[in-house]
C-alpha cells in the first residue's frame, strides 16, 4: 500500500512534467510564454526560500540579494570576462551559496526577528552597493548587452528556448530540494521550526542545520538570478529591492509553507497571474500585495494549500 | 566645520530619537517589529505638509493634528491588523502582516501625494546666529529644541502617570498585568497612538530642517529606528534616545568626512554587527530563552 501511493506520487509527477514540457508546443503566443518565463523563476526563488522560511522557520528578508548577487555574477562574467553561461551559472550559484554561508554562520544563533533584521539590512546593502559601486556594476543603469546563453553548442534564443532551460533549472531545484526534505534533514529543518529550543535538546545539532537550510536556500536563488540574467539580457539594481523579497515571502505563503514542495509553486501562479491582471492598474499594485498579505495570514495562515501551519 | 557637523548630528539624533521612542515601546510591549511604523509618520508628515502648503495653517495646528493623523492610523492598524494575531500566532506571521501594512500605507501616500520628492516648507524663517565661533541655523536649533521637549514630557508621562507606569507593566508581563487589572487593550492601543504621533512630529521636524519630505523616507525611517532601538537596547526608553543620538552623529559625520553614498549601507552594516555583538544594546537587558 505504502509502495503504492508513492509510486503513484511519482507518476503523477512525471506525468507534470510531461506535460510542462510539452507546453511549448501548444502555446505559441509569446506574451503567455514570458510569463510562464516569469513564473519559472519565482518557481526556483520559492523553492529554495520554502526551505528557509518553509521548513526552518527563518523569515529572509534578503533573499533578493542572493538572487541579485546570482544574476550580477552572471553577467558581469559574460559579458566582461567571456565566459559562457554554463560555467558562468556554475559560479554564480556557487557565489550564492557561499554568501549564504558567510551570513549564516555568524547569524545561526540569532534570535528569530534579529535574523529577520540582518537579512534585511544585508538586502539593503547589497541593493544600495549595487548602485553605488558605479565602476563595477555601472550602477542604477546596470549591465546591459548580456549575451545569449548557449549550451554545450545550443544557442538560447527564443521564448521556448529559455522556458525550456528554466524549467530544467526547475526540475533538478524540485528533485534536489525533494531529496533533501525527504531525509532526517528535512524533519531536523521542521523540528527547528517548530521549537527551536526543543529540537536543541532532543539532540539536533540547530546552528548546523540552519546554515544548511539557508544556504542551499540561497544556492538556487543564485541560480534563478544567473537565468534571469540571461533571459532580461540586462541587470539593474531594482530587480533585488526589498519588494522582490517580499513578494517571494508572499508567493510562499499565500501557496502553502512547508512538507508540500509543489504547494509554494501554487503561491508563484497566483500572485504572477494577479500581478498581470492589475497591470493596467499598477500604481495599486503594493495596496494589492500587502492587503493580498495581510488577508491570507488573518484567515488562512496555513496558505491555500498548506499542509502545516506554523504551531500556535 | 566639525562643530556644525556634531551640532547637526544631535540635532538629527535628537530627531532621530523621536521617531525611535515610538517604535522602541511598541516592540518593547508586545515583542513586535512594526514595519509600518515608518510609512505611518511619513504619511502624518505629508498630511502636514497639505495642512501647510493648501490650506496655510499655522504651524503648530498642522504638527498638532498631523500628528493625531498619525497616531490614530497607527491606532487603527493595531485594531485591525495586529490585534487579531496578537494571542496565538508564531511571531512570524504577525511580522509579515506589519510588513503588509507598511505596503499597504504606502501605496495610500503614494496615490494621494505621488513618490516623488517634495519640498516641504521651514516652519521657521531660517537665519543663522554666530554662537560660540559656530554658524548655527535657528531651525536646527529649534528642532533640536521640541525634539528634546517631546521627550521630556513622555519621560515625566512614563514615570510619573498612572498609564505610564500601566505601560511598564504590561511589558513586564502581559498576562500577570491583565490578572492585575490593567486593560491590556486600551494600554496597546495608547502605545501605538503615542508612537505613531511622536513619529509624525520627528518626521515633520526633520523635513522642516532639510526642507524636503519623500516616500522613500518611510521604509528608511523604519530601518533607522530598528537600527537606534538596537544598538540603545531595544524596549528601553533611554536606549532609544541614545541610539537614536549614536546614529543622529555618526551618520553625519560618515556622510561628510567619508562618502554620503555608503552613508547608508555604513549604517545599515552598524546595524548588523550589533545584532551579531551585542543583541541586547547598550542599555538593554539580557533575555534568555524560557523553557
Amino acid at each position: 500500500m505504502m509502495m503504492d501511493s508513492k509510486k503513484r506520487k511519482w507518476l503523477l509527477l512525471g506525468g507534470l512534467i510531461a506535460c510542462l514540457l510539452l507546453v511549448p508546443m501548444f502555446v505559441t503566443d509569446i506574451y503567455i510564454l514570458s510569463i510562464l518565463n516569469v513564473m519559472v523563476v519565482y518557481s526556483i526563488l520559492c523553492l529554495g526560500l520554502n526551505l528557509i522560511l518553509g521548513f526552518t522557520g527563518l523569515l529572509s528578508l534578503g533573499h533578493a540579494a542572493f538572487y541579485g548577487i546570482g544574476a550580477y555574477t552572471t553577467a558581469i562574467l559574460m559579458t566582461r570576462y567571456d565566459f559562457g553561461f554554463v560555467a558562468a551559472f556554475c559560479a554564480s550559484a556557487v557565489l550564492a551559496l557561499v554568501a549564504g554561508i558567510v551570513i549564516a554562520i555568524p547569524t545561526r544563533k540569532v534570535r528569530g526577528d534579529y535574523f529577520c533584521l540582518i537579512t534585511l539590512a544585508f538586502g539593503e546593502i547589497f541593493r544600495l552597493v549595487a548602485t553605488s559601486w558605479i565602476e563595477f556594476t555601472r550602477g542604477a543603469m546596470g549591465i546591459v548587452r548580456i549575451p545569449m546563453p548557449k549550451i554545450f553548442g545550443i544557442a538560447i534564443v527564443t521564448e521556448a528556448h529559455f522556458y525550456y532551460l528554466g524549467l530544467g533549472i526547475l526540475i533538478v531545484t524540485y528533485l534536489t530540494i525533494k531529496a533533501i526534505t525527504d531525509t532526517r534533514y528535512g524533519r531536523a529543518f521542521i523540528a527547528i521550526r517548530e521549537d527551536e529550543l526543543a529540537a536543541d535538546t532532543m539532540g539536533i545539532n540547530t546552528p548546523i542545520y540552519k546554515i544548511m537550510a539557508f544556504s542551499i536556500g540561497c544556492l538556487f536563488a543564485g541560480m534563478a538570478g544567473s537565468f534571469l540574467a540571461v533571459y532580461q539580457t540586462v541587470v539593474t539594481p531594482s530587480n533585488f529591492r526589498l519588494e522582490e523579497s517580499c513578494l517571494m515571502i508572499i508567493m510562499v505563503i499565500v501557496g502553502g509553507m512547508g512538507r508540500n514542495l509543489l504547494a509554494p509553486l501554487a503561491g508563484v501562479i497566483v500572485m504572477t497571474v494577479a500581478t498581470e491582471v492589475f497591470r493596467s492598474t499598477a500604481e495599486y499594485r503594493m495596496l494589492i500585495i500587502g492587503l493580498i498579505m495581510i488577508l491570507v495570514l488573518l484567515l488562512r495562515p496555513q496558505g491555500i494549500f498548506g499542509s502545516s501551519s506554523f504551531k500556535s | 566645520m566639525l562643530g556644525e557637523v556634531i551640532l547637526v548630528g544631535i540635532m538629527v539624533g535628537a530627531v532621530y530619537a523621536l521617531v525611535t521612542v515610538g517604535y522602541s515601546m511598541v516592540y518593547g510591549i508586545l515583542k513586535l517589529m512594526n514595519f509600518a511604523h515608518g510609512d505611518i509618520y511619513i504619511f502624518g508628515t505629508l498630511i502636514c505638509l497639505t495642512l501647510l502648503t493648501k490650506y496655510n495653517l499655522h504651524p503648530v495646528l498642522a504638527i498638532l493634528i498631523a500628528a493625531i493623523a498619525g497616531g490614530g492610523l497607527a491606532f487603527l492598524v493595531e485594531l485591525l491588523v495586529y490585534r487579531r494575531l496578537r494571542a496565538a500566532q508564531h511571531r512570524l506571521i504577525s511580522m509579515i502582516t506589519a510588513l503588509g501594512a507598511a505596503y499597504v500605507i504606502q501605496n495610500i501616500s503614494e496615490l494621494n501625494w505621488g513618490n516623488q520628492v517634495m519640498s516641504f516648507p521651514s516652519i521657521v524663517k531660517s537665519k543663522f546666529i554666530t554662537l560660540v565661533g559656530l554658524q548655527i541655523s535657528v531651525t536646527h536649533i529649534i528642532t533640536l529644541f521640541v525634539a528634546v521637549l517631546c521627550i521630556a514630557v513622555l519621560i515625566l508621562f512614563m514615570r510619573y502617570s498612572r498609564y505610564g507606569k500601566a505601560i511598564d507593566c504590561v511589558s513586564q508581563d502581559m498576562d500577570a498585568a491583565s490578572l492585575m487589572g490593567i486593560p491590556i487593550n486600551r494600554v496597546v492601543s495608547s502605545v501605538y497612538f503615542m508612537g505613531g504621533m511622536l513619529g509624525v512630529i520627528g518626521g515633520v521636524l526633520y523635513s522642516s530642517a532639510y526642507n524636503a519630505v519623500s516616500l522613500g523616507m518611510g521604509f528608511r525611517g523604519t530601518l533607522i529606528a530598528f537600527t537606534a532601538a538596537v544598538i540603545g537596547g531595544i524596549g528601553s526608553l533611554g536606549g532609544a534616545l541614545l541610539g537614536g543620538m549614536i546614529l543622529g552623529l555618526s551618520e553625519n559625520l560618515i556622510g561628510v568626512y567619508i562618502s554620503s553614498s555608503y552613508r547608508d549601507p555604513l549604517m545599515y552594516s552598524l546595524l548588523i554587527i550589533m545584532l551579531l555583538v551585542k543583541p541586547t544594546g547598550i542599555l538593554g537587558s539580557s533575555d534568555q530563552a524560557k523553557v
